[in-house]
This record gives structure tokens, C-alpha cells and sequence, in this order.
């Protein structure tokens, strides 16, 4: 069982929920600032001190004025799980979470590589994996997020917003870019970029398992 | 459980680039607990290393560099850094501060305070990673911009996540209005001319890694405390204008009072509406960031999408756009390639923009000619020319030459008397708004302990307190009144720069903590749950006044590093035209020139209320002494410099 099962009380049972970064491309001021206050306050909540490094959810600086918070995307088939040699990796199937049993982490990193998001963290001190399991149904990250940009959202909420989301900057594509460009930017560049992230660790995991 | 330890990394580290010894000294958290951190560790190391002797480019001259004591933690808008160092445009006590991420990751790699000594032979970078500190090779990335270097950085190390500081050319060049820039142009150590100090020790740049916690010890009232700051901020009228527009939004201010400080601090009116906040948000701006752990979200990158400089994307705040209105330019797109090109070649726009104006108004009355700028034709109100010029100075091209001395030094090459044209405190260049008619203001760019600065003090105070509270905190109601008043200004002025002192020392942002659209969301935000985020993280139980006594220590040393140099009563003063020439402008200022006996009594009442001697301006010995600096009071009498 993870060691956070006291923790999960929190979570509606049965329901996938993720957190989700929602951008505002009609509100300059509802978009990621990269401020990094959810790194801070994911590592206080999670380790009991300030550490960005041992944060389970990043923000990605991708160029001057475009930053994207990304974390752990809780895979119905977790990459993470497969490459595991020792089985620590686990998911919760009542709770809709992957977690790391930190007793069977020998800290070997092959989940580090195998993430094709990139957001598995390891903590270089104790040489053990970490991941997000959603603070147990009240993420830190999306409490103190000081634009609104980070929401908990089951999948299909996801979609539609998402869906909603693409619509709306197909509607109106100049007003939106004109004047929100980092907001379109960020939607057209970050499938790419995940792609491409995903294709370089398969490739990776390809090799670790011959 | 991790251990409970506090904000502080817990060591100093030390560099001679001269001999190469990298030395790590423990932090000794009494002294850490006395004098905060940032502005506070950098001061008094400055005033125990560098004595008169030492000449700013001398090799023996420290550059500091001091995170905020809260810096590294999640507490709001605790982003600052500060770099401290003999000033080679004041001569005198100099410092800059800057936002960015480097700061936070010296602490994450052990060290509270990175001393640089010495200077090295050929262009060099530091690789502080974690406990490893090398001295390398910079002739990789010598000549390089600001934002190329640091990218070059970033890939030669193979880590994107690493923090920066780098000069850019003209920091290499020493010219003296070059700033340091931290991870690219997120931040800069804009004034007193640091970016000079650095290029005279052959330093390129610092790369640092860390991997360290930074502690806390009570997190349930660092919480609480988060609470109440996000509580008072959601309150604050202030706010949703810095939200929406930045710090542009300071353009509606300088319209309100006619104080823009146009053509070289001759106009408070101008043709200011190309310049809109709402121009800026709606044609150019990115969107709404921010620095580290900041929830106001006042900080702007624009983009400009067409025309001549299209494709430009840089960082950008309002004394950019002032200073642009200094030089009488009022074009968005050549303000923001401006900034750009400032950006890039690392230099300090406030100083570049008033150096500039001073340039044009001597070419306008004939002191300088086409001869001298090479037929570079110098009006106002032409962007081409500011950056053109701009660019000669940072690569101290012909004219350029001249100007990267700075305004003051550049008269006295000119001659001709073009020294009344030089709009400087102490050597450098005025920032902010044109003083007239608002005398506190005047009296504050004066006091500064680093030269013209309107960071250095809050006279804005007096636009947010009423006359009840003028009484309660200064000792009279006019303290409220901005253009009349006198009494209980001296006053309002020394608490005012001891309470702005307290963010420096933590490393919080003056825009989030020490602007406010009322008084006592102002005290609540900046002294009391400053003092409560230190206590949180610290352990401490330091009372408010105490926050704000460590406040008026720094600023008592810096004081007396410049007494020391030989500064008096003399040097607290504006330029004359501020006392002769009236405001011309549509604004109550119009017509206004600072009364000079004005000017007097409420310098009077400010060192009165400082504990220092009314007539010299130097400290006297029981006002150091009541601040814990028996030492520094006691060298100071050994060199006849107490009052």
C-alpha cells in the first residue's frame, strides 16, 4: 500500500483527477506567470522545506515570457510502473493514482528515464524517486497558485476545457494572438514538445530493456 | 524529518581572483540575526574591507553579492538579491538589486553571501557547484551579450536549471553605467555602475548550481502568515492596476502630479499618450509574469510584432519608459528596443537615459556639435539617436567614450560649464519623478545613501497617510501634506528609508511589500508580516521594532562608509536646477521650483531624527552606539569624522 494511504481521504473514490494547467489566452493575467510558487510549496508540503529541485511539479521556462507548469499525468499504463525493476511503482486502482512505495525504491532511476513527461524527481540526497500523488486530494500547488492557472480536473473535464479552450483560439486566432501571444504559443508548441519528449525516452526505455 | 534549520544557508563564500584560494567561512548566525541579510551583510563587509584607500576598479575593491534573508523560501515576492561594492560612478557606497533566480540557488548550493576579491588576469567565469567552486576560462563568452552568454553558459554546462550572472559588453568595457544581469535578463543590478566593477576583475560571469533545502522552522506560522499576506493583498486597491499593467501603471501617477521629468528634468508635461499603460498591454505585452514566489504579477516581457524592430522580445519596467521621457522620446517601439538593446548590452537604463539627455541638451545649447558626435545629429525626442548613442556607449565608441563616464564625469570632459546639465545626486543619475513642488521628495533623492534613488526611501508615504496618522507617526499633520507641508517631514523621511530598508535586508520586492494604496496596509505588509515571515522561517522573536531598528543599522553604515569617504552635509544635495528653473507642466507642480530654506529645515529635522549632527551631517556616537556599532562609531573618531 503507499505510504500516503491515510493521506487520500481527500479523493472522491473512482474518479481520475489530474492536475490540470488551464491558460486563459483572453487574460493576459490568467496564464502562467512563472512565479514558482507551486514548486515551493509542493517540496514544503512534501519534504518540509524549500527545495525546487525535489518539487514534484516543474515550471518550464521555454523562452522570455512563456512558462508552463507540468507534472505528473497519474497514465492509466504508467511508463514509470513498467520500467521499474523493483516493482515499487504502483497504482492505486481505487484512487486512480500511481504511486512510489519509497521502502522498495532502490533509487536505480529507470523511472526517471521511462516518464515521457519528464516529471518523475529524484531526490539525489535520500536516492530514492518521487512523484505527485496530488497531495492526497488537496494539492499544494493548486492551492497557492497565485493565478488560478492550476486546477484538479477528473479527465473528462479535461477534455472539454481543453476542447473549449482550442475552439475558442480557432474562432478568433489574430485577437487572440494579439493579445495573448504566449497563450497561443504555448498551445501550439506544447503537444510538440511532449511528443518529442515522449519519443526520446521510449527510445530510451527501448534500450533499457534489452 | 528533515532537520530543523532556518532561511540561512549557513556559509560564506569567498574568491580572490587574484591568487585563485577559494575560502568558505560558517555564517555566525548571531551576526546573521543582527543584520538580516542582503543589504545588511553586504554593508557591513563592504565597510570592513574597503577603506578610502581602495579606488572602485583598485583590484582590492569587493563586489558582494547577498541574497534577501527569505530569499529561497516560498514566502511572497522574497526575490531579491544585492550586490554591494565601491561605486565607480559615486565613488561612494554603492549597491544594486536585483530579482532572478541566481540568488536563490547560491543559498540552494550552501552559501549566504559570494565575496569577490582581487581581480583576474584574463576574461574568467566562476562554476560554483554546490561544494565544488572553479575559476575558468572565459574567452568563450568574452565580448558576448547579455542573453547569448548566459545561453552559451547553459549549454556548455549541460544544466538549463543553473542560475547566472553576466555582464555584458559594456560591463567589460567598465563603462560606468553597466549593470550586472542575473539568468539572462530576468534581473539586474542596474545603478552605481556594478556591471564596471565586475568587468575591472576580468569576471565574465558566475554559473552556480544547488541542491540544498532551504529550511524553515515554523511552518504552521509561515502559513498563517501566507494567509494574511494573500488576505491583504486581495484587499489592496493597489494591487489590481500593478496586476493589469505592471509597473507601467506608475505612468498614471506621473500624469496626476505633472512631474515627468521631460527633455533632461525640464518638463513635468509632455506628450505622454503614445505611452499609455493600456498601449503597452494591448499591442505589446506578452502577458502578466512574475518573479520567484511573487503573487502581484507586475512584471512584463513585451514583444513588439512588427514594423522596424520586429521580432523584439525583451523585459521591460517603467524607468525605462521615464527615462525615455527624459530624452523626450515617446515612441512604444523605440522605448521597448531600447530597453532591448540595454538588456543586451548590460547597461542600467536609468543611468543611460539621463547621461543621454544630458548629451542632447548640451547638443541643443551648442556644447557639443556634430564634430564631437560624429554626425550623429543628438534631438530629443528621436529614438534613433538614443539608441545609436546608446550603443557607441556601451562599446565606448567616439561620443560614447565620453558618456560612459556617466553624465557628471562627461561634463567636466565638455567643459564649458555643461556640469549644470548634469542631473545627478553624488554622481548618479536622477530616476523616478521631477521633485519640484513635492519637497520631501527632493530631500529624499538627496539623502540617499547611494545616489539619486527613489528606492532608498518611500517618500510616497506622504500621499497615503492622513493627518491623524501624520500626528500619530511623525509628530505632526502635515506630515500629510505633500506640497505645503514641513513639519514631521524629516521625520516621515527617516522612517520611511529604515522601513524600505527592511525589504532589502529580506529580500522582498518594494512593489509588493512597500507600495500600497493606504498606510496601514502598507505597516501591515512591510514591517509586520515581514518581520513575521523572518520569525517563521528563523525561529526568531523579533519584535516590529526591532525589524526596523536592523532597517536604520544598514542604513547607518552605509552612511558612515560615505562618511568615511568624506561625504558631509554638503553632498546631501539635488541638482541646482531643480532650486532655480521653474516646472514647466499642466500639473499642481506647475510653476514650482524646491524652495531651498524648505529644502534646509526638513533636511534638519531629518538628521535630528537620525541622531546625527544638524550641521555636518556626520553620525554622532550615541546614535551608532544605540545601533550596536561601538566599532564603527570608534573608527570614525579615529579619523575625525564623528558629529
Amino acid at each position: 500500500m503507499p505510504k500516503t494511504n491515510s493521506r487520500m481521504s481527500g479523493l472522491r473514490r473512482g474518479m481520475k483527477r489530474r492536475v490540470l494547467y488551464l491558460s486563459q489566452p483572453d487574460q493576459a493575467d490568467r496564464i502562467c506567470s512563472g512565479c514558482e510558487t507551486c514548486q515551493l510549496m509542493c517540496s514544503l508540503q512534501n519534504t518540509g522545506a524549500f527545495n525546487p529541485k525535489k518539487s514534484r511539479i516543474k515550471v518550464v521556462t521555454l523562452s522570455v515570457g512563456v512558462s508552463v507548469p507540468v507534472t505528473c499525468q497519474q497514465c492509466e499504463d504508467p511508463w514509470c510502473q513498467r520500467a521499474c525493476p523493483e516493482k515499487a511503482i504502483a497504482q492505486d486502482k481505487k484512487l486512480n493514482l500511481v504511486v512510489v512505495d519509497e521502502k522498495k525504491c532502490t533509487g536505480c532511476a529507470a523511472c526517471i528515464g521511462a516518464c515521457p513527461f519528464g516529471i518523475m524527481v529524484y531526490d539525489s540526497e535520500k536516492k530514492k524517486a518521487m512523484k505527485c500523488d496530488l497531495c492526497g486530494g488537496d494539492p499544494a500547488c493548486v492551492q497557492y497558485c497565485p493565478s488560478k492557472v492550476l486546477r484538479l480536473a477528473g479527465n473528462y473535464d479535461s477534455a472539454e476545457i481543453r476542447r473549449r479552450r482550442f475552439a475558442a483560439i480557432l474562432a478568433n486566432e489574430d485577437d487572440a494572438a494579439r493579445h495573448s501571444i504566449a497563450g497561443a504559443e504555448q498551445i501550439k508548441t506544447l503537444p510538440k514538445t511532449m511528443t518529442q519528449l515522449a519519443t526520446q525516452s521510449s527510445g530510451l526505455l527501448m534500450e533499457r530493456g534489452k | 524529518m528533515a532537520r530543523k534549520k532556518g532561511s540561512y544557508a549557513g556559509k560564506i563564500l569567498r574568491i580572490d581572483l587574484s591568487t585563485r584560494k577559494v575560502e568558505k567561512e560558517e555564517l555566525d548566525l548571531a551576526f546573521a540575526h543582527k543584520h538580516i541579510g542582503g543589504r545588511g551583510f553586504g554593508s557591513r563587509y563592504l565597510y570592513d574591507e574597503v577603506p578610502p584607500e581602495v579606488t572602485p576598479f583598485d583590484p582590492a575593491n569587493r563586489l558582494i553579492f547577498t541574497p534577501g534573508a527569505l530569499f529561497g523560501t516560498a514566502v511572497p515576492a522574497a526575490s531579491r538579491t544585492t550586490a554591494t561594492s565601491k561605486s565607480p560612478t559615486t565613488g561612494m557606497f554603492g549597491d544594486g538589486h536585483s530579482s532572478g533566480h541566481w540568488g536563490a540557488v547560491l543559498k540552494a548550493a550552501g552559501y549566504d553571501m559570494l565575496i569577490l576579491q582581487g581581480a583576474a588576469p584574463q576574461p574568467t567565469y566562476l562554476w560554483i557547484d554546490n561544494d565544488k567552486v572553479e575559476i575558468r576560462d572565459a574567452a568563450h563568452l568574452w565580448g558576448k551579450t547579455t542573453m547569448e552568454a548566459d545561453q552559451a553558459l547553459r549549454e556548455s554546462l549541460g544544466d538549463r536549471e543553473i542560475g547566472t550572472l553576466v555582464i555584458g559588453p559594456a560591463g567589460e568595457k567598465k563603462v560606468r553605467l553597466a549593470g550586472i544581469f542575473s539568468d539572462g535578463i530576468m534581473g539586474t543590478f542596474a545603478r552605481t555602475g556594478l556591471g564596471a566593477v565586475m568587468g575591472s576583475k576580468n569576471l565574465k560571469a558566475v554559473a552556480t548550481r544547488g541542491g540544498r533545502d532551504i529550511g524553515i522552522i515554523d511552518t504552521e506560522a509561515f502559513r498563517k502568515a501566507y494567509r494574511d499576506y494573500l488576505q491583504v493583498i486581495s484587499e489592496d486597491p493597489y494591487v489590481p492596476p500593478a496586476t493589469k499593467y505592471g509597473t507601467c501603471r506608475f505612468m498614471y501617477h506621473r500624469v496626476k502630479f505633472g512631474i515627468h521629468g521631460a527633455k533632461n528634468w525640464r518638463l513635468g508635461d509632455f506628450d505622454w499618450k503614445p505611452l499609455d499603460p493600456e498601449v503597452f498591454r494591448s499591442d505589446y505585452q506578452i502577458k502578466a509574469s512574475s518573479c520567484p514566489t511573487c503573487p502581484v504579477r507586475c512584471r512584463r516581457e513585451y514583444r513588439i510584432p512588427s514594423g522596424k524592430y520586429a521580432g523584439t522580445v525583451t523585459k521591460m519596467e517603467w524607468e525605462t519608459i521615464a527615462r525615455c521621457m527624459t530624452c523626450g522620446v515617446n515612441d512604444p517601439e523605440g522605448v521597448i528596443y531600447f530597453s532591448h538593446i540595454c538588456n543586451q548590452y548590460g547597461l542600467d537604463v536609468e543611468g543611460i537615459g539621463d547621461t543621454v539627455a544630458f548629451a542632447m541638451e548640451c547638443y541643443e545649447k551648442g556644447l557639443l556639435t556634430d564634430k564631437e558626435t560624429e554626425g550623429l545629429p543628438l534631438h530629443f525626442g528621436d529614438p534613433e539617436a538614443l539608441i545609436e548613442v546608446t550603443r557607441r556607449i556601451a562599446f565606448r565608441e567616439g561620443i560614447g567614450d565620453i558618456l560612459a563616464e556617466g553624465a557628471l564625469r562627461a561634463a567636466g570632459t565638455i567643459g564649458k560649464g555643461a556640469e549644470q546639465f548634469a542631473m545627478q545626486v553624488k554622481g548618479a543619475e536622477m530616476s523616478a519623478g521631477d521633485p519640484r513642488g513635492m519637497p520631501v521628495r527632493a530631500v529624499s533623492y538627496a539623502t540617499s545613501t547611494r545616489g539619486s534613488d527613489h528606492l532608498r526611501s518611500n517618500p510616497y508615504v506622504e500621499e497615503l497617510i492622513t493627518p491623524e496618522e501624520g500626528q500619530q507617526f511623525f509628530g505632526s499633520p502635515e506630515a500629510a501634506d505633500i506640497f505645503q507641508g514641513l513639519k514631521g517631514k524629516g521625520r516621515l523621511l527617516a522612517w520611511s528609508e529604515n522601513f524600505v530598508t527592511i525589504g532589502d535586508l529580506l529580500g522582498l520586492c518594494k512593489f509588493a511589500y512597500y507600495r500600497s494604496a493606504t498606510f496601514s496596509y502598507l505597516r501591515e505588509k512591510g514591517v509586520e508580516l515581514a518581520t513575521r515571515f523572518y520569525n517563521a522561517c528563523n525561529g526568531t522573536k523579533l519584535s516590529e521594532e526591532e525589524m526596523l531598528l536592523a532597517g536604520e543599522r544598514s542604513f547607518n553604515i552605509e552612511k558612515a562608509f560615505n562618511v568615511r569617504e568624506g561625504a558631509g552635509r554638503e553632498k546631501d544635495i539635488i541638482p541646482e536646477r531643480f532650486f532655480k528653473e521653474r516646472l514647466v507642466g499642466g500639473g499642481p507642480s506647475h510653476g514650482a521650483v524646491v524652495d531651498r530654506e524648505k529644502f534646509d529645515r526638513i533636511l534638519d529635522e531629518y538628521y535630528q531624527a537620525r541622531g546625527w549632527n544638524e550641521r555636518t551631517g556626520l553620525q554622532k556616537r550615541e546614535t551608532l552606539e544605540r545601533l550596536g556599532l561601538r566599532d564603527i562609531a570608534q573608527d570614525l573618531a579615529n579619523r575625525g569624522r564623528l558629529g
